[in-house]
């Protein structure tokens, strides 16, 4: 254990930072700083479950999509509650409960079994949440929330305004914040030591007395909840509506495969600087060949996975082995 | 009375659906049980036969029965393409590797698919002739399928039974070192056994296209990877065997469910059914991990 451990923090942070500057006060530059940072938020809560486990969520959509119905539910049956702004903690908090009850569910059940069976439970998930709030016409059924009249009642047309142009995605910023920080002391605690061994060896692991389904809970329930929190914010907040069709939309799970995978699976630098050129690369295919982003997506992570398995910042991980820089990437 | 009319047709309609379901799944069931890989693409090959036939019958006039031969031959074609540019340098890498390989693979097809036909629904309608059966009547395109369904199946394995090659790949799954001692060509018959489970997947796509009222969009794998999966594991993963007996029973459930879902006012069936298979797969992993017809 040495003091530097946290320094690969500071890297993240300082990135964060100088985003956050750059699109504060370059002209124009607000939405694509946004959408960079969404990126990177999202490759991060996928990256606590898939980098420190090995398993794939293919249902992490999901999570993100109830997180956003959480805070539409809230603000939308409350606004009248008088509680101004801070009726953003109740959603935020309803947000993690139903996310947190998802995972809790199928993690209990599917994650009791190896990642084949782990990864077929989750390639359902997604289309059975959405297909059972179509068809049990709940929350909307298939019409979806829109919240931005309650929105405007809770706080006011001003900060109402100012919300979805502004805080909604500086709270991306702070849930990235977050994330890199959970990511942190994963890396450096006992539950993080038990998952790496996990993910190297689950049969090794559980001899030497790692808790193998419990510990896989954790993270599942952690990557879910984060990605709850991005849905609330970078969705609900930002747009003021959930339509089922949105949230669930599977190119959300790509997208987060891609970031993390290019980036580096189980490192805390990897999503950031993945979702970086993520969030650059994506705005620019979206303006040069709009419609064919996935198309060209899904080469790239076979691509990815075949050629560089471990990702930029894996491959720079090993090349500062014994150098100064050692202690910065992480 | 009009119900158990209605419900008896639906369960008639359940089984001819459960052969095509089965068929299906025999795929995805013999490449995870010889190369231990779960094709999370799944249902975008299932997408390819679909549009192989509306192409060839909107184009030519082609009948499915006949596109079906031609959608396995794409399909071994497109499954020994894929293994030898993607599947055969994961093989020895982890399991996450080919998850997100066949994921990838998944979405490249369907990406390609809407490049080329748009993400419209499209259909057609084969009409020869329907069946009385007083219940219901059920149009002889579906019996058709039903019947090819039931042919392949048992030509498959008659295959793995009774030929030098069928044993060898028995082998290959039984014990891989020892069949490689036995001077068998265990890779090659990782290539085979993956282009052939596509190569019947793709054609199964063909005899979906029967049973889609809405028509065929770029994609509509999605549903039926899930499908696939909760029959699969029915059937215990890797028998594809096991699958084929796990499509009747799905298609049944399925079938059956639509009809007692529409009892309850104010819900969408057709969606309700859709999450049912989601719910019957945390059920079966829950209960029995190994399949129906799996031994522990």
């Amino acid at each position: 254990m040495n003091k530097g451990k946290y320094y690969p923090l500071f890297v993240a942070i300082g990135i964060f930072l100088v985003l956050f500057i750059f699109g504060k006060f370059a002209q124009g530059m607000w939405e694509p700083v946004a959408l960079i940072m969404f990126y990177v938020a999202v490759g991060e809560a996928f990256n606590v479950f898939l980098g420190f486990t090995g398993y794939v969520n293919f249902g992490y959509v999901v999570f993100m999509g109830l997180g956003s119905y959480g805070m539409a539910l809230v603000v939308s049956s409350s606004s009248m509650a008088g509680l101004g702004p801070w009726i953003l903690i109740p959603g935020f908090l309803f947000a993690a409960i139903m996310a947190g009850i998802l995972a809790a569910g199928v993690g209990a059940i599917a994650l009791r079994l190896r990642g084949a069976y782990f990864a077929i439970a989750t390639i359902g998930v997604n289309q059975g949440v959405k297909f059972f709030i179509e068809g049990a016409k709940i929350w909307g059924g298939s019409e979806g929330i829109i919240i931005s009249k309650p929105l405007k009642v809770a706080l006011g047309p001003h900060l109402a305004n100012a919300v979805t142009t502004f805080w909604a995605d500086f709270l991306v910023f702070m849930i990235a914040i977050l994330a890199a920080v959970i990511t942190i002391v994963f890396l450096h605690t006992r539950l993080g030591y038990g998952l790496i061994a996990l993910r190297e060896d689950e049969d090794a692991a559980r001899v030497m007395g790692v808790n193998t389904t419990k510990y896989k809970n954790i993270a599942f329930l952690v990557s879910s909840i984060l990605a709850a929190l991005v849905g609330a914010t970078a969705w609900c907040l930002k747009t003021t509506y959930v339509f089922p069709d949105d949230v669930f939309a599977l190119s959300y799970t790509v997208d987060a495969i891609v970031i993390v995978m290019m980036g580096g699976t189980g490192t805390l630098l990897g999503p950031v600087v993945g979702g970086l050129i993520y969030g650059i690369l994506k705005y620019w295919l979206g303006i040069l060949l709009p419609g064919f982003q996935l198309l060209i997506l899904a080469p790239f992570i076979i691509i990815i996975i075949i050629l560089f398995p471990e990702g930029i910042v894996g491959v720079l991980k090993k090349r500062v082995r014994g150098k100064k820089l050692e202690k910065f990437i992480a | 009375m009009e119900f158990l009319r209605m419900f008896s047709g639906d369960l008639i309609n359940g089984i001819i659906l459960g052969a095509v379901y089965g068929l299906m799944t025999m795929g995805l069931s013999l490449i995870f049980g010889v190369l231990k890989v779960v094709n999370v693409g799944h249902g975008a090959f299932i997408m390819v036969g679909a549009f192989i036939a509306y192409w060839m019958f909107t184009l030519f006039g082609l009948p499915p029965l006949l596109s079906a031969i031609l959608a396995l031959i794409v399909g071994i074609a497109l499954g020994f393409f894929f293994y030898y540019v993607v599947m055969k340098w994961l093989l020895e890498a982890p399991e996450l590797s080919t998850l997100l390989a066949t994921f990838a693979i998944g979405i490249f097809l369907a990406e390609v698919a809407k490049a080329v036909w748009g993400p419209d629904y499209r259909g057609y309608s084969w009409n020869v002739g329907s069946l009385n059966l007083g219940v219901t009547t059920i149009p002889m395109a579906k019996v058709y399928a039903l019947l090819s369904s039931i042919v392949i199946a048992v030509a498959l394995y008659l295959w793995f039974k009774k030929t030098r090659a069928g044993n060898a790949l028995r082998g290959v799954v039984e014990d891989k070192e020892g069949a490689r001692v036995c001077g068998i060509n265990v890779e090659g018959y990782y290539a085979l056994s993956f282009a052939i489970g596509i190569g019947l997947t793709v054609m199964s796509g063909v005899f979906i296209t029967l049973f889609v009222p809405v028509g065929i969009n770029p994609y509509m794998g999605e549903v039926y990877t899930i499908k696939a999966f909760v029959i699969a594991v029915l059937g215990g993963l890797a028998s594809p065997w096991g699958a084929f007996f796990g499509g009747f029973i799905f298609g049944l459930v399925e079938n059956g469910s639509y009809a007692i879902l529409g009892l309850i006012p104010g819900v969408e069936p057709f969606s309700l059914t859709q999450c049912l298979a989601f719910a019957i797969l945390l059920v079966l992993l829950l209960l029995k991990p190994e399949g129906l017809l799996g031994k522990k």
